[in-house]
């Protein structure tokens, strides 16, 4: 049970690209909200997440998305979802956040 | 004599097993319930999407257990698993601070929140979700899963 994330600022696109792996829970989800803070403190831009290696989420993750997403759409920027494994994508339907975020590589 | 046996193994099959567990108000242990949850269900014949839907909506009753529950780490709440040969129905139960559960809506996706994911995800996986709740005095979340064909 643990969350590995690894980020990387891109200057000529002026995106966030990060790899989250592992899992997210009520136990890890301060960890990816820290992280994204501190993310969005630096550069306030797109951030794409590529999700190969997440196998799990839970709503207290999709929370700390949802803050960093707010944030994010007072100057128009989002969050790029990529890759996500079958089970992410089937949360991300239920709970209709496909409409907010941009989900590719489904 | 045959007839005998057999009628009796009828009957003992459609008596339901009881399985329960008392956990820690600690989020590293959420982990640790969606395993043996997993196991449960996974002994019962439930096929992976199933127990993944299973795992998913136990893990957001302990989230909401510890969130809305008792604030003292010390506490327990406690999980009961009842296992026949239909179904699944899983009791979680905290003595926490209780909620009004009447106010649970569909998320508003004009204005996502941060909270208030977790029922609706268990209501959207579980076959069907009862949440009794009283301020100052706890709640009681118990969701079914029947097996076979997703209803």
């Amino acid at each position: 049970m643990a969350l590995y994330i690894n980020k990387n600022y891109n200057k000529e696109e002026q995106l966030w690209m990060i790899n989250i792996a592992g899992e997210i829970d009520i136990y890890t989800a301060n960890q990816l909200k820290e992280t994204l803070m501190k993310m969005l403190d630096e550069h306030n831009e797109n951030i794409k997440i590529n999700c190969l290696e997440l196998d799990y989420i839970d709503s207290t993750g999709l929370g700390v998305l949802i803050g960093a997403l707010k944030r994010l759409k007072k100057e128009n920027k989002s969050i790029i979802i990529i890759n996500p494994k079958k089970n992410i994508s089937k949360l991300l339907t239920i709970t209709g956040l496909n409409k907010i975020f941009i989900i590719e590589g489904e | 004599m045959m007839e005998n046996t057999k009628c009796i193994e009828k009957v003992e099959k459609k008596v339901c097993d009881h399985f329960s567990i008392s956990v820690p108000n600690k989020p590293e242990y959420v982990n640790v319930v969606r395993l043996t949850t997993s196991a449960i269900a996974s002994r019962m014949g439930f096929n992976i999407e199933q127990i993944e839907d299973i795992k998913v909506a136990i893990a957001e009753a302990c989230t909401n257990a510890i969130k809305h529950g008792l604030c003292n780490h010390n506490q327990n709440f406690d999980i009961n698993f009842f296992i026949d040969d239909e179904k699944i129905i899983i009791d979680v139960i905290d003595k926490g601070t209780g909620f009004a559960s009447n106010e649970i809506e569909k998320p508003d996706l004009t204005s996502p929140k941060e909270g208030g994911l977790g029922i609706f995800i268990i209501q959207s996986l579980m076959d069907k979700v009862e949440i009794v709740s009283e301020i100052g005095k706890g709640t009681r979340l118990q969701m079914i899963k029947y097996l076979g064909d997703d209803i």
